[in-house]
């Protein structure tokens, strides 16, 4: 199924994005667009397997359905362990 | 804790998509036409490659680049054909190719000696659709014994295919499918897409693919 190889992409863009800070990272929110040609639920099966590992040990995905053939990664969550203000 | 947000945007497609306009620019600055052949397994890509190979093979200077999930075996029978390699991607368990396995195949390819590349993609109606691998087009192969609705059933690869091609017609006496519905149920959801029925077992409409593919090549910028 594509949609693994999806989430690897997924993943990488996520640990790209992170950079050599690796901050603890909490959520990744994914934009699938009912004509995107995912299969939302299998998505999340994948990613919740690519996050299993490390980098990403204790991330959960969020998928955000939407209208179209979007498929981005919309934003991450992460915890920069600074205190809360 | 504090949890911050991270805007990030980013299509998913888009490092693949990068990697395959690379793909193509590098065909084009060698005037190579170049196709994917798309299908569910079983629907004869192989051997259309076969027939294509073994009649166009030196006038085209065809190469061919295989994938499969496992085995080389569709590599070995085209290799058969031709004295020209037959690159085998082996995709270990993808249910596809990606650019990134093209731009590294196209390595071992005399691309100075080719004007027809064909991409024989994963037997798999779904997982390529999404996958731009450089290709001048998809071709999208369905046969007769398959239902005259597959494209009802699997839109996104035959919208964004060019060309159908009907394969299996010497068993059309045999099996109860409709062409010219199958041919209406695609139009539905392509209607740009042009379309060739042949057999490759037996050969039977084989020319007009391969005046299609003497006209792709002409219009690479080879002259045949």
């Amino acid at each position: 199924m594509h949609e693994m190889s999806m989430a690897l992409e997924i993943g990488r863009i996520a640990e790209e994005k992170l950079g050599e800070r690796s901050p603890q990272l909490v959520t990744v929110a994914v934009d699938v667009g009912d004509d995107a040609g995912v299969e939302p639920a299998n998505l999340e099966f994948c990613l919740e397997a690519v996050f299993a590992v490390p980098p990403f040990t204790g991330a959960r995905p969020a998928i955000l359905r939407c209208a179209g053939d979007v498929l981005r990664v919309a934003y991450l969550e992460v915890d920069d362990g600074c205190p809360d203000d | 804790m504090a949890v911050r947000t991270i805007e990030v945007r980013e299509r998913v497609m888009a490092r693949n998509d990068a990697l395959a306009a690379q793909v193509r620019a590098r065909l084009a600055e060698h005037d190579i036409a170049a196709f994917n052949l798309v299908s569910s397994p079983g629907a004869g890509k192989t051997m259309l490659l076969e027939r294509t190979l073994a009649e166009l093979g030196e006038e085209l200077d065809i190469a061919v680049i295989t994938g499969d999930v496992q085995t080389q075996n569709d590599a070995d029978r085209l290799a058969v054909h031709t004295s020209r390699l037959v690159s085998a991607v082996v995709t270990g368990g993808a249910c596809h190719l990606d650019a990134l396995q093209i731009m590294t195949a196209l390595d071992a390819i005399d691309l100075d000696h080719t004007r027809l590349l064909f991409i024989e993609n994963v037997g798999n109606l779904v997982c390529p659709a999404n996958w731009d691998l450089g290709e001048a087009s998809k071709v999208v192969l369905f046969s007769v014994t398959e239902g005259e609705d597959k494209p009802l059933k699997y839109p996104s690869m035959f919208q964004r295919s060019s060309q159908a091609v009907m394969t299996k017609t010497d068993l059309l006496a045999h099996v109860p499918f409709d062409i010219d519905l199958a041919m209406k149920n695609a139009r539905h959801v392509n209607p740009d897409l042009e379309f060739f029925q042949l057999s490759g077992l037996k050969g039977d409409g084989m020319e007009s693919w391969f005046e299609f593919l003497r006209a792709s090549v002409r219009a690479a910028g080879s002259v045949v």
